[in-house]
């Protein structure tokens, strides 16, 4: 009903979004474009040529790839692996600590005290720029002489300093100890707030019939946050393909690849001689439809349940009674 | 309790700016009671809130980009002895460090970009002056007979080294960069360790221990024992070595499109295992803090040498050793086992700016005076001389460098321009490509995890075609 | 059976310290690996590089503050009030930029009823999430083509297309605005736009401060972009000085590093100390949404 009387305004919804749906186009849709096309031709070396095609317009896109010389894999897959281990080493971390904190946090037996205080320092890392935790660590971590050696020294437990950003598996933990530090603040501050959410009697029932917490934890909490947790995830692994910053201003990407992740391959390929616009250009296809894929899971699984469920009713009852119509 | 948290940290926000501007009025005087390397640094800075050197009050604004403070320093003392120049122009400059080649990126934006925003002057290092010159870059840069009168007769006059000619010379064979310096290498070495170790700290004594001239590194190795032996490391880190084996490298990385790894360059491999395996160095990375604090006499093993031209004893150890306790006086210059060559800074004009009117004029003085003057009124003269930074470096000019003097006190009264002039014989250009700037940063890096012992030389080599390979190199 | 009780309730309450131990040691624990970063950047900012050297971790403050900001202050690629300056405008402009026209996007997803809303709200959730890493190249040459290197509007004018805070303002004005008011503010004879700024607005301002906090902090801590796009040094943020920190050409001194990534981190930490139960309540509401 509501919606009838509003139709004579509706010229002002196109209105209302014509800034957006500009800059939209401009700003996004636009370079997505060009980027897309630019995967298909010469667009390489620091002054490119005139924009055209490749004979093989899928020529960039093989390179990425192709083996390299020595038989090894292509950086560029190399670095989609690398990105998907990094990502998913800090996130199961990252979501067992939410996930264990909220739990804590919300139980109502155990009245934790000084959460307020907890909730801000555990978020503390995430509000502070990438840039700075990575030169900071970096530094931590210094050879011969930072406090990580320091400490690690006296304590004994090393006699030698550790050159941490030599080795390959050490500053992938690094970069992945970073990632979880920063965002698991965060998850647990989203995670509880599903938790408050779930109806108490729900809890309250499960009380009564004897439930223990890990039961109530495992049969009730985890069953109603999983939307929660699926978003936690999605929006957590499109921010981990584009990684860039920390494994950049940590280790440049390095040692020999370690941390280089498609971002940091992306930028290499086309701010670096031989200046690969087109290259980089494909393989920020290939990202952008990964992100693409998991966007649309994402919106699949936000989507607003009931009211998919009585469109897919309508659109049933109308599809029968135009049958019902042809047939009579 | 969050609150008062954060208004004491406010407060010692505010307290440290407020320090930090009220102590800029002493930081001259600071300077100049230390080494005097910094008076530049800090008599460019008359606006403490500001930190791009900002020089002359003038309407037509000149765009320069440089890799470090030296080159805005320069322009800002020719605009001192030039008011009038002073009142027409305005310096602008964008100075950033090259680390993970910061540097070269932005200028290539910068150059590609165009506009009123383009340098007009840039400045280009040893490691990646040949895109500027002769590479992908090369038609920015503005040959130099296009705004300078009679540039071969001047060259001759100032007796320019030969291979900073090469270097700025294009594909055309137009000169369009220059250097001011030469940048041939020598051996820094501590004096008291030298006293310590080989019994006396002259010249001859020290030559004669790490195989001056004889271009192999059998005699620094047994000299790197002997320090050990008595508690100190020959050199800081493999980067100090990996400066002469890629000088002393007589064939490019890449001839004809194709990978061409040196013989030298090869050795550096071995070298570096040794440098780590006999523990005869601090293993650090130079350019890094750790590498400074070798200098300036802090870390737990004392360093005996350092391989460089002279700017490395006057913009950088000078600058960490500045008193006696770190070693002010007792450093000296000899002769290194291998000759080398290291940096030097190369001066381009863009095209666009000579195209210019407004900007042809000043920009050929400003070059000129820089690059050709041979007189002591020029900018050689006074570079060589230490009148501008307070520090003497050897120029590029030989006519110069017989009108100066070099003695220092840094070196305990030595003079090593003798020295330093002898080592440009080794200095050839034979050995740069354009691909230097990737190709040596992936030659280091594959070689350090070679001597740390993270992988074998095959792994390290293969590595390293790759990446040449991906940088579209032919790999045999 | 009554003593039964008693026991197992002790015993009950015996678990339940134990329990309640083990979260406050863990909790701790977490706590101090989120601090401890932070306070050895501050306090060895305030130490020379020689006190560094020998001691790289120390509870006691140093006496070089002052000496370390001299040094800083010669580092000419740092300089951390024109980074705040150029940092801030960006990130003000983001912010007013992206508050303002997601409000009014959302607004006309939310009231007004167009033919193709529903696939513009298709849309928008689609590319909610698409990060700036796979359009830079594209982006990039085209600024490049058309001379937009190094202009500052080029990171502020993509703010006012942010899917995101769409979406978010959308789902507030579910809760927070009934069409009533819209109508019979039309039975007053406001016209559409006026309706929106007096009477919509308003109601939206609580979103609109949570939202407006992230947008600024995410545009402040955002390096890639900037990175990218700015050349010149006059024009600078804060993370991409940061990023030069190191390394730097003639001198690098310990002090002087942590002293610059506490100049950049500062501000950060105390807006955050002080707007602290906005944001964590701004987290915890911008996604029960799922």
């Amino acid at each position: 009903m509501k919606q009838k009387k509003l139709v004579n305004y509706s010229k002002f919804g196109y209105i209302f979004a014509i800034p957006f749906i500009l800059a939209f186009l401009i700003f996004t849709l636009y370079p997505v474009c060009y980027t897309l096309l630019i995967g298909f031709t010469n667009h390489e070396g620091a002054i490119p040529p005139k924009l055209e095609i490749l004979k093989d317009p899928l020529e960039n896109f093989k390179y990425l790839f192709q083996k390299r010389p020595s038989g090894q894999m292509s950086y560029f897959l190399l670095g989609l692996i690398t990105t998907a281990r990094i990502w998913v080493i800090n996130f199961i971390p990252q979501l067992g600590l939410g996930l264990l904190l909220s739990a804590w946090f919300t139980d109502n037996r155990v009245k934790v005290k000084g959460q307020g205080f907890y909730k801000v320092v555990f978020y503390l890392p995430n509000i502070i720029t990438a840039a700075t935790c990575a030169i900071l660590f970096r530094t931590l971590f210094g050879y011969p002489i930072g406090p990580i050696n320091d400490i690690l020294k006296s304590l004994h437990i090393l006699k030698e300093p550790y050159n941490f950003l030599l080795k390959k598996s050490p500053t992938r933990a690094i970069v992945e100890f970073i990632q979880c530090w920063q965002w698991y603040g965060s998850t647990m501050i989203t995670l509880i707030a599903a938790v408050i959410g779930i109806n108490p009697e729900i809890f309250e029932a499960a009380e009564i019939d004897g439930a223990n917490r890990i039961q109530k934890f495992f049969r009730i909490t985890i069953p109603s946050i999983r939307p929660v947790m699926l978003f936690t995830l999605v929006t957590s692994l499109i921010g981990g393909l584009s990684m860039f910053d920390i494994p950049m201003l940590l280790a440049q990407g390095g040692p020999d690849n370690a941390t280089q992740t498609v971002a940091i391959y992306i930028y290499n390929q086309s701010f670096r001689k031989p200046y690969k616009y087109n290259r980089s250009a494909a393989a920020s296809i290939i990202l952008f439809i990964i992100i693409v894929g998991c966007s649309c899971l994402l919106f699949y699984l936000m989507r607003d349940k009931e009211a998919a469920k009585l469109e897919k009713l309508k659109k049933a009852e109308m599809k029968r009674n135009r049958l019902m119509a042809r047939g009579a | 309790m969050k609150k008062i948290i954060a208004s004491v940290l406010c407060f010692t926000m505010c307290a440290a700016m407020f320090a930090g501007c009220s102590s800029s009025d002493s930081t001259t005087t600071t300077a100049a009671g230390g080494n005097g390397g910094e008076t530049t640094t800090e008599a460019a800075k008359s606006d403490p809130t500001t930190s791009e050197v900002q020089i002359g009050t003038g309407s037509i604004e000149i765009v320069v980009y440089a890799m470090s403070d030296e080159v805005p320093g320069m322009i800002e003392e020719f605009f001192k002895r030039n008011p009038d120049l002073a009142d027409k122009y305005t310096i602008n400059a964008t100075v950033s460090n090259n680390d993970n080649q910061a540097y070269e990126t932005k200028l290539n934006a910068a150059l590609t970009a165009g506009g009123d925003l383009a340098p007009d002057l840039y400045v280009a290092e040893a490691d990646y002056i040949l895109p500027y010159t002769q590479g992908e870059f090369a038609d920015f840069a503005a040959p130099y007979s296009s705004f300078i009168d009679d540039v071969d007769g001047k060259i001759k006059a100032a007796d320019i080294a030969g291979y900073t000619v090469e270097l700025g010379t294009n594909k055309g064979g137009d000169l369009v960069a220059l250097c001011y310096q030469c940048t041939g290498g020598a051996f820094i070495y501590r004096r008291s360790i030298a006293k310590e170790v080989f019994g006396s700290d002259d010249q001859a004594t020290v030559e004669a221990a790490i195989g001056a001239g004889t271009q192999s590194w059998d005699k620094f190795f047994e000299a790197a024992e002997a320090l050990k032996a008595k508690g100190y490391a020959i050199v800081s880190g493999l980067g100090d070595v990996w400066n002469v084996c890629e000088k002393a490298a007589a064939t490019p990385w890449v001839v004809d499109g194709k990978l061409n790894i040196d013989p030298m360059r090869m050795e550096y491999l071995d070298i570096a295992k040794k440098l780590i395996d006999g523990d005869y160095c601090n293993k650090t990375d130079a350019w890094q803090e750790a590498w400074y604090a070798d200098m300036k006499d802090q870390s737990e093993r004392k360093v005996f040498g350092w391989y460089g031209p002279a700017w490395l004893i006057n913009y950088v150890i000078a600058k960490q050793a500045v008193d006696e306790a770190t070693g002010f006086g007792d450093y000296a210059v000899c002769v290194p086992n291998v000759g080398f060559w290291w940096g030097g800074s190369w001066l381009l004009a863009n095209k666009a700016a000579i195209e210019n009117a407004d900007k042809k004029d000043v920009i050929a003085k400003i070059v000129e005076w820089i690059t050709l003057d041979c007189t002591e009124n020029g900018l050689l003269y006074a570079w060589a001389n230490g009148q501008i930074s307070a520090a003497k470096d050897t120029v590029s000019s030989g006519t110069v460098m017989k009108m100066s003097d070099g003695s220092m006190d840094f070196l305990g009264g030595q003079n090593p321009f003798e020295i330093f002039v002898q080592a440009t014989s080794y200095a050839s250009a034979k050995c740069k490509c354009e691909y230097d700037s990737t190709l040596n940063g992936t030659w280091q890096e594959q070689a350090k995890q070679y001597a740390m012992g993270e992988k074998d030389k095959d792994a390290a080599l293969n590595e390293f075609k790759d990446v040449a390979a991906n940088a579209g190199i032919t790999v045999e | 059976m009554a003593t039964n009780t008693t026991a197992l309730a002790s015993s009950k309450q015996k678990d339940s310290i134990i329990f309640k131990t083990v979260i406050y040691i863990v909790c701790t624990i977490l706590a101090i690996l989120s601090i401890a970063p932070f306070l050895v950047m501050l306090i060895n900012s305030t130490r020379s590089t020689a006190q560094i050297m020998a001691h790289a971790v120390s509870f006691i403050p140093g006496k070089e503050l002052g000496n370390n900001i001299k040094l800083l202050k010669t580092k000419k690629t740092f300089n951390a009030l024109r980074g705040m300056k150029n940092s801030f405008i960006i990130s003000a402009s983001v912010t007013v930029l992206a508050v303002y026209f997601s409000s009014l996007t959302a607004y006309a997803i939310y009231t007004y009823d167009w033919k193709l809303k529903k696939a513009f709200f298709s849309l928008v959730m689609g590319i909610m999430m698409l990060p700036g890493t796979v359009t830079m190249i594209g982006f990039y040459r085209a600024c490049y083509q058309f001379h937009l290197v190094n202009n500052r509007l080029m990171l502020i004018l993509p703010a006012i297309a942010s899917p995101m805070m769409v979406f978010f303002m959308r789902q507030y004005l579910e809760g927070a605005l009934s069409l009533e008011i819209v109508e019979s503010a039309r039975i007053d004879g406001a016209n559409e736009f006026r309706t929106f700024n007096t009477i919509v607005l308003p109601i939206m301002k609580p979103a609109m401060a949570t939202q407006a906090i992230f947008a600024f902090v995410g545009s402040w801590n955002n390096y890639f972009l900037p990175m990218i796009l700015l050349n010149k040094q006059e024009s600078y943020t804060m993370p991409i000085m940061v990023a030069l920190l190191n390394g730097d050409i003639y001198k690098t001194e310990f002090g002087c590093i942590y002293l610059g990534l506490s100049m950049t981190a500062l501000p950060l930490i105390i807006v955050y100390l002080l707007l602290s139960k906005y944001i964590v309540s701004g987290v915890a509401l911008g996604s029960v949404k799922g």
